[in-house]
């Protein structure tokens, strides 16, 4: 009962914590990934390439390219419109204007595992394959599982001139040129010299060392295990060298038809061939 | 302000509807469809099924299958559980348990086009090719397309044996064996006799004739056209005579290859027939997306 009466009050100045039930605007834009795929860095890249005379870190990151969901109802409704905003749902039907993230898998999973323990969401003692099992059925997040996550989005909104597919893996190989198509999908004019300072401002090394001296200033890394780093590797294809050969066949036997029409190649040859059927991207609207 | 305040108070005591913040129980059984697919009916029929001492009426179906919509976050609270909630959302990840309901869009589109009328969101005289390019669209509801509705439950979830199929067509041609599939899926308690008693129930005459009398006793209908009634045709296959042949062939276009993955017949030679070579006939033919569910 008190903790009804905490909310009612909080809920009637504005300070309740806007979670999944904040007021969406038409003119919203939202940065949509998986946990793990690259979210805070394409934060990090649009805040930079927005705001060129903020210094762009931890600190601040919430408040230049909000996440609802650590934020107040409040705070979202007096941001300046058109807003962009981050987040991890799955489909929802509200986002009209959607970046939506996706990254390898089988990269997602060790990553997401490094950062649990982090986070210490998981005992130190469990191994990557006992998370992995865990990975597949959706159980470590409450985003529901990548298949769920990605598979929502792409059948909903795959060919809708208002989505924008972009991989962390073409990020990471190019990301002025990525960053510039972000850019060209936001309606943002900038030329070379201000998306290469975006980038450069980006780096994994830049973040590293903001990572430093800003980790209790900021939600993802406040009260963790400081000695397991937030920004990590920053590359793909860890996962050939640090994922069990049993936990890759998982995922690939779990997920094929997807990972094939992302283009991630699959190392189990004979699941080459499994691909979406067309009636998965048929529900865009036209 | 006092508006604030007045919803902060009725926060406090649980007067709110709860929305989406509804607070989700791991044995929740929700109930999902796009709107216009036999979502109220199978309302009635689940409740009839699993509350036979209550038989449901437009005045209590709220309480008795709850509507996150309408329904109080106090009355969420003091139902019996596990509860059966019903739902119009597109995927949700949070839902324990699903039987979800699907029907012909070419069908769905006429009822959602006659709904409007009563609900005085459209004139009797708008045009139904109007009505066609909105429904496409996704513009005729806040839940969706038809095909994203659809599609994100299905491409998700299909195959999941927390997630039960059933197709509207199959509701009508043999309730009784349909609900069956549901009191498995859901482990109820029901033999032949009960399942006999819920269909009877809600049956589309006795469903009307609570509707003559409850006209107001329910959201769906509250303030509407008393000259159109809620439960209209109640069958299946009526956009052959009404829906003209030049939308049923632009729904067939949007959405050909996911109707013939659900079974559903096209009348045309569409585009996306062609494009994907074999399809899938019917939805029991279908092999898993993924072997994730296995």
């Amino acid at each position: 009962m008190l903790g009804q009466l905490k909310f009612a009050v909080k809920y009637v100045l504005g300070r309740d914590q806007a979670g999944n039930h904040f007021t969406v605007f038409p003119d919203d834009t939202f940065l949509v990934s998986y946990p793990k795929s690259g979210n805070t860095w394409v934060r990090f890249l649009l805040a930079n390439l927005i705001y060129p005379n903020e210094t762009v870190g931890f600190a601040n990151i919430n408040r230049l390219l909000p996440a609802p969901g650590v934020l107040s109802r409040r705070f979202l409704r007096k941001l300046p419109r058109p807003r962009i905003l981050k987040s991890h749902e799955p489909f929802d039907v509200r986002f009209r204007k959607v970046i939506y993230l996706v990254r390898d898998p089988r990269d997602v999973a060790v990553s997401e595992y490094h950062f649990d323990l982090k986070k210490r969401y998981i005992e130190p003692d469990v191994t990557l394959e006992q998370f992995v099992k865990r990975f597949i059925k959706g159980e470590t997040s409450p985003y529901g599982s990548w298949w769920e996550h990605a598979a929502s989005w792409i059948a909903a909104r795959q060919g809708n001139p208002a989505f924008l597919l972009v991989r962390y893996e073409d990020l990471l190989s190019d990301p002025i040129g990525e960053t510039g198509k972000i850019a060209e999908f936001l309606g943002i004019q900038a030329g070379p010299d201000r998306l290469e300072a975006a980038v450069q401002r980006s780096s994994a090394d830049q973040m590293r060392k903001l990572e430093k001296q800003q980790a209790d200033q900021w939600t993802g890394t406040k009260n963790t295990r400081k000695e397991i780093p937030f920004v990590r590797a920053a590359k793909s294809g860890g996962w050939k060298e640090t994922l069990p050969a049993h936990s890759v066949e998982e995922i690939e036997i779990a997920w094929a038809p997807l990972l094939n029409f992302l283009g991630y190649p699959l190392q189990t040859r004979e699941l080459d061939s499994h691909t979406i059927p067309a009636w998965v991207k048929t529900g865009q609207p036209l | 302000m006092i508006k604030h305040l007045i919803v902060g108070v009725r926060h406090g005591l649980g007067l709110h509807v709860p929305h989406r913040s509804l607070l989700i129980l791991p044995d929740d059984i929700f109930l999902v469809s796009f709107p216009k697919s036999g979502n109220t009916w199978t309302r009635f029929l689940l409740a009839n099924l699993r509350f036979p001492d209550q038989p449901a009426t437009w005045a209590n179906i709220n309480r008795l299958i709850p509507d996150p919509t309408v329904t109080t976050k106090r009355d969420f609270d003091q139902m019996p559980r596990p509860r059966i909630i019903k739902s119009h959302e597109c995927f949700d990840p949070r839902y324990p348990r699903v039987v979800y309901i699907v029907r012909d869009p070419r069908d769905v589109v006429v009822s959602q086009y006659h709904y409007h009328r009563k609900i005085r969101k459209i004139e009797d005289d708008s045009p139904m090719e109007k009505f066609v390019t909105r429904f496409l669209a996704g513009e005729t509801c806040p839940h969706g397309s038809w095909g994203q509705n659809v599609s994100t439950w299905l491409t998700t979830s299909e195959g999941n044996p927390r997630f039960l199929l059933l197709r509207y067509e199959d509701l009508v041609a043999d309730t009784a064996r349909e609900l069956a599939k549901v009191v498995a899926f859901l482990d109820l308690s029901a033999g032949p006799e009960r399942i006999a008693q819920a269909v009877e129930r809600s049956s589309a005459d006795r469903m009307r004739q609570l509707e003559k009398r409850q006209p107001d006793k329910n959201e769906l209908m509250k303030g509407s056209r008393k000259d159109l009634s809620f439960v209209r045709a109640a069958g299946s296959g009526g956009w052959r005579s009404d829906l003209p042949a030049p939308m049923v062939a632009r729904i067939e276009a949007a959405w050909g290859s996911l109707m013939q993955h659900l079974g559903y017949e096209l009348s045309s030679q569409t585009p996306a027939e062609e494009e994907t070579g074999s399809q899938v006939s019917g939805v029991r033919s279908q092999e898993n997306l993924t072997a994730r569910f296995s």
